[in-house]
């Protein structure tokens, strides 16, 4: 019984690690980018960058061709 | 299919009418090639001009022709060496043609803030080609890092359809650096650190 109990015990601390170590794990594969493209990840990564294209107002950046809150800006004024 | 595969699937269709249309024509490949980069230049005078939308369809022709030089010549059986070549070296130029465009246009703006961040992301974009040619002279493949040269042309495209160049121009600069960084440490672990005592 006490080798079963162990067994969980083991289990369960593995599993939060790797519940820990996730975040970590997460970064580092975008970091160190080895995915091919037409990839589930490939396809988080083109969604990331978009965002970050589309919705980064251009008046934070400094943006010279561009003006206005972006698309962020538009949805905030739209809820106040 | 992921999302993107499903785009890259449907841009097939079209691509493959006008790649039979260049065989039928027996165009030359680096004929082809040489097209690209010169439609690339005009793609660069109009960004420097400030005309964005007008440089996003010149750059689709553009690298319509960049895209099917490679497939020509395979289905001509015309695939060289020197074919390779001269398509890595045209390709440098018409990289480089699109960003001193934008360089040109901030020059003129008086933003040297941009001049830098567009300077650095050219930079960057040049150092993905050269690690990853440096590199395959030593190991056998080095294709790590996202930001390749069909990602940057996408995003030149969308920065200048939807007018977010600045956005685009952070990311190529950010994700070229991290791609350079990704192959000399890809580089640096497949020659067996270890062995040789680099950085150890």
């Amino acid at each position: 019984m006490a080798r079963t109990g162990s067994h969980t015990n083991r289990g369960f601390y593995v599993s939060i690690r790797r519940l820990v170590e996730l975040p970590a794990v997460v970064i580092w594969n975008a970091l160190f980018w080895t995915y091919d493209r037409a990839t589930w990840q490939y396809d988080l990564m083109v969604i990331a960058i978009l965002s970050f294209i589309w919705l980064t107002p251009p008046d934070l950046l400094g943006d010279p061709t561009a003006t206005g809150p972006g698309l962020i800006g538009l949805i905030l004024n739209y809820i106040q | 299919m992921s999302f993107t595969g499903a785009i890259g699937a449907a841009s097939m269709f079209p691509l493959n009418t006008i790649i039979r249309l260049f065989v039928q024509l027996r165009i030359r490949p680096n004929f082809l090639t040489l097209v690209g980069v010169l439609v690339n230049v005009a793609a660069a005078y109009a960004l420097a001009m400030g005309h964005f939308v007008t440089a996003g369809f010149i750059m689709i022709i553009a690298n319509i022709f960049d895209f099917v030089d490679g497939k020509v010549a395979r289905e001509l059986d015309m695939e060289t060496h020197f074919g390779g070549f001269w398509d890595s070296v045209m390709d440098r130029f018409s990289d480089i043609s699109l960003f001193v465009g934008l360089i040109f246009l901030y020059a003129e703006l008086g933003r040297t803030d941009y001049i830098m961040i567009t300077a650095l992301a050219m930079m960057f974009a040049i150092m993905t080609s050269y690690t990853r040619a440096r590199a395959e002279s030593i190991i056998t493949k080095c294709k790590v890092g996202f930001m390749e040269r069909p990602e940057r042309i996408v995003l030149f495209m969308i920065g200048a359809f939807t007018n977010r160049m600045a956005a685009v121009l952070w990311i190529i600069g950010v994700l070229s650096l991290l791609t350079v960084a990704d192959r000399v440490y890809y580089t640096w672990r497949e020659l067996d650190h270890t062995q040789t005592g680099d950085f150890t």
